[in-house]
This record gives C-alpha cells, structure tokens and sequence, in this order.
C-alpha cells in the first residue's frame, strides 16, 4: 500500500501544525551522555544503545530517543510550561530488526502543570498528527491507573499478566487463573480489559462496573471525560479504548497513546504521561508526549521520482548557455538534466 | 478481505480443513499442487501457504492479518502480536533432555544444542546457568550423543526419538499447542471480521474434538 504524500510534505505539515500550537522547536546535540540511558533504560523502547568515548574520556551515546534529553532540560526549567516539538534521527535497531538504523521521529512533549485541558489538546494534535499521514487512522487509549488497579491485588504475577493483556491471550491467562485461584471478578475485570473494543461510548459504561477499586475507577472517569471533549471536537469516532496499551510503570503514569494508520502492518505513533520520568530526575511537575515513527512509514510514501522532460547536452564550448537553458526549463516547473553528451542519459 | 498464513503440513492442512466446515471453503486447493497463495469461495478469505517457522513474521509483516503459529515459533520469534486462540492442535513440549548419566559440571559453561536459541537462553538466562549454544537445524538428538552438546533443547511429541537415543527428559519448559496470532494494526481496522472468523474456528475446533 502507498500513501499519497512525501515524507517532507508531512514534515512541513506537521511543523505548521505544531508551530500553529504554540509548540517551540527543540533541537539536541547528536550525542547524549550514556548516563543517562543507563539509569533510564526501561524507558527506551530499545535497549540497545551505540556508545563510544569522547576526547575526554567520558562514555557518550548517539541518542536512542529524544524524550529523555528534552525532558532533562524541561526539568532545569523548573515551574514553567513548556510545549516542544522536535524533528531529529535517532539511533536504535529498528522494529523486528537486528542492527541499528538512523530513524527519523518527530514528536511533542508538554511539560509543567498538566490538566485535562492540556491532555485533552495533546489528544487533539496527536490525531491531527495521524490525520496528516492518512484519513484511515486508528488511536488506541489506554490509561496506566487502569492497569495498576487492576494488577493491584496479584502484584507477584504482574510479569506474566502484562504479558497476557499486551496480547490479548484469555486462554493463557485463564489456565494461570485456575492455578492461582484468582477471583471471578478479577477474571472479569482481565477479560475486558483484554476485550477487542466495541462503541467506545458503551465500553466505557462497561468499563465502571467491573472497576475493582477506586484507582480503575479515576482512571475510567478520566477516560470518559476525555471521551466526551473528542466526540465534541469531531474525532471520537477515531478513538478506541484499549487496556492492552500498556507501558513501562515505573515510568507511565496516566493516559497511554498507540496510533496506527491502515496498510502500515506496525505501530507508527505512540506516548503517554509520564509524570514519574521527571521524578526519577529529582523534579515535580508533569510531562505528556508522544513520538511519530516517521522513518519506519517512509517506504508506505510515495517517491519522489518524476520523470525527466528534458535533457540538455553540452558539448563543453558554451557551459552558460547551457545551465541557462537548464535554469529555464527548471524553473518552468519540468524537470531538466544537463548531459556531457558522455555520460549515460537517463 | 482478511489474509491467512497457514503452516505448510498436516497442521495447516487440518486448520484449512475446520476453516471450510466454517464456511470459509476453498475448493480450489489442491495439496499436491506448488500453488501458494489461493482464495475461499467468496474472495472474501486469501491463503498463503508458509513454512511453519516463518507464519510469525509473514503476520509481523502485515502480508498477513492472522495466522496459525505453534507456540514454540511465537516464544522464539518473540514478535509484537496478538495471540487471540489457543486450537489445541499440534500438541507437543518444548523440553530439555540430556543423555541417561547426564550430571551437570556447573564448573564450566553448559553446552545446549537446539535450533531455539532464544528459548534456550532465556530458560537458562532465568536459571542464571551459564551456557554454550550450539545451533543446529535438525537431528538435534545426535548432538550429545557425539559429545558436542551436554544438553537439547528441543520439542518433543511421543519421546520415541529420544528413548531410540538414550536420552530422557530432565525438564519440560512450556506447552505447546497451535495459535491463532494476529496483526495488531490489522485488528484495528478488521477487529470485527478477524474475530469472527477466529471466533469460528475455536468453535470448529472443539466440535471436531
């Protein structure tokens, strides 16, 4: 499948419409102190990290993500809300690969005092994001609370449980259930928080009744306010409610973001709050993004491979005349290819 | 129009079977023909026939909406999938056995041959055993018979194979049965018909048990 736009035409576009949100551009150094991955490995969707020592001995890293170095300088500004936008490579292997790739990403992150308000708008341009790219987007809303309640109780088998719901696995998780003695109701909650949706709106009055403690609870009123703001701004029909949507909590703490467009066979967005990233770093506050995998839909877009209309061949007597001709036909909107008359022609 | 990858074999063989009691018929194939891809009666269902090992990446890669996977290939592939039925077809274990008089030096590396690496070094990752990974594609059981191997890491059926080779089971790692595994971007825009079929299917399966 191909998607009808160039990579650069959704660049432009995404930075007007982040540029038109008062987002300001970040932009890092290439390299990052290894530290810093280091103590923030969980956070990175890939662990793998290429290192090297600087010409002082200190042990550096081609950036893996971005997330991590622009909320290090949020946190040094301290009580200030910030909104960025950046548009970088990063180093990592790619999805289902097995070397490391330079992959370009763009993404937005918010960070200061977060309200509904602002979680509402990140929702809002993450659509409008998706929506750049295809009309055929789909976005999958999951919230960590959600997940945390329902773990709660059977915390020591929380490794095989994520595992369970991330894929959806109800014949696996049943048979750990009946070992482990696990109570209906949890079965319950388990089995529609791995549920493929239905009408959002119904899964979400679903949703209250089975809650097994106040946490679920918060995190399903969150949900169906936030429901309710993108049926009224004309995007609720894109959403889908999805507990399977999980991430890392030791670092997520509220709404998580996946986004796909149809034909693309992987994730091509994804992001969430994560309040605990800005903790680890000795700061309060809260911080909301997410990251477009622009390199990993590039070769769904359509090339840049227009055919030559002219060929112009200097002979080497009159090279002016020559590039002036060619400037002509260039700038007459046709594309033009100047030959030594050696060359192969196209 | 939803995309199935089948494993080539008897298993694949059988799960096309229970999908043309589904109502998904495909009288167009032929089992000794090479053809690889074919249709259902409606056009509405496109089979591919795939080496069983390679069902997980041809559904990772989205020329697949779903598939059927043994849970031996979905451990080792460790893909990003949704596993959404277990058939109970296909019924084996993914094993550890080692020869009669096997004791474990644990003075030295563990020499492990088996064609799932990954398996094996996160079953002995988990145990904190330092291995040696011998990857080998088949006759897996010869490996510590001619000493280049302490222990296999394999799957095993009946365990004829290995009585014949004067080995024995020393642990059973996990279950393995037949999996329906899914796209999961593909489930985001053919949740429904994906569950209906899929949903078909576990029907057929236990009406045929």
């Amino acid at each position: 499948m191909t998607i009808e736009k160039r990579e650069e035409n959704i660049t432009e576009e995404l930075f007007a419409l982040y540029r038109g949100y008062g987002y300001q551009r970040y932009k890092p150094g290439r390299f990052e102190e290894y530290a810093l991955y280091r103590d923030n490995k969980d956070f990175l969707i890939n662990k793998n990290v290429i290192t090297f020592t600087d010409l002082n001995g200190k042990l550096m890293a081609m950036r893996p993500d971005i997330t991590l170095s622009l909320i290090k300088h949020c946190a040094s500004l301290q009580g200030q809300t910030q909104k960025y936008f950046y548009n970088e490579n990063v180093y990592r292997p790619s999805a289902g690969g097995n070397n490391f790739k330079e992959i370009a990403q763009t993404g937005v992150e918010f960070a200061g005092n977060i309200s509904l308000t602002d979680v509402a708008e990140l929702t809002f341009i993450i659509c409008k994001t998706l929506s750049v790219i295809s009309a055929d987007y789909a976005l999958d809303i999951s919230h960590m609370a959600f997940i945390e309640g329902l773990f709660e109780s059977y915390a020591a088998d929380g490794q095989p449980l994520t595992e369970y719901l991330q894929t959806k696995n109800f014949h696996d998780f049943i048979k750990l259930a009946q070992e482990k003695g696990y109570s209906e109701k949890f079965i319950k909650a388990f089995e529609f928080a791995l549920n493929f949706r239905g009408n959002a709106r119904e899964y979400i009055s679903e949703a209250k009744s089975i809650c097994l403690n106040g946490k679920m609870l918060t995190a399903v009123n969150e949900l169906a306010q936030l429901l309710e703001i993108a049926e009224k701004c004309g995007f609720g029909d894109k959403i889908n409610i999805d507990f399977s949507a999980t991430a890392n909590a030791d670092y997520y703490n509220g709404f998580i973001y996946n986004g796909y467009i149809k034909g693309i066979p992987h994730r091509v967005l994804s992001g969430g709050r994560y309040d605990k990233l800005l903790q680890k770093l000795g700061k309060s506050g809260g911080a909301i993004g997410f990251a477009l995998y622009l390199g990993e839909i590039e070769r769904y877009l359509i090339k840049d491979e227009r055919p030559i209309d002219c060929v112009i061949v200097s002979d080497g007597n009159d090279v002016a005349s020559a590039l002036m001709r060619a400037q002509q036909v260039a700038e007459s909107g046709k594309v033009v290819y100047v030959s030594n008359g050696n060359a192969n022609k196209p | 129009m939803i995309k199935i990858a089948l494993p080539k074999g008897r298993l694949g063989e059988k799960v096309l079977n229970l999908l043309s009691k589904c109502g998904y018929r495909c009288d167009n194939f032929d089992k000794n023909s090479r053809k690889l891809i074919f249709s259902d009666q409606s056009g509405e269902i496109n089979y591919f026939w795939v080496k069983p090992s390679d069902v997980a990446a041809y559904v990772r890669l989205g020329a697949a909406d779903i598939g059927v996977a043994g849970k031996d290939i979905l451990e080792e592939d460790g893909a990003d999938l949704y596993e959404l039925a277990d058939l109970k077809i296909g019924k084996c274990s993914m094993c550890v056995a080692a020869p009669a008089d096997f004791k474990d030096d644990t003075s030295v590396p563990l020499r492990v041959a088996t064609k799932f690496v990954h398996t094996a070094e996160k079953y002995y990752g988990e145990a904190g055993r330092d291995i040696e990974i011998i990857k080998l594609n088949g006759s897996i059981e010869l490996a510590p018979l001619l000493k280049i191997s302490d222990v296999i890491v394999d799957i095993v059926e009946t365990g004829t194979t290995l009585k014949e080779n004067n080995l024995q089971v020393i642990d059973k790692i996990f279950e393995i049965s037949a999996r329906v595994i899914a796209n999961k971007s593909a489930c985001k825009f053919k949740g429904n018909a994906i569950i209906e079929i899929v949903e078909k299917l576990v029907k057929a399966v236990e009406n045929y048990d």
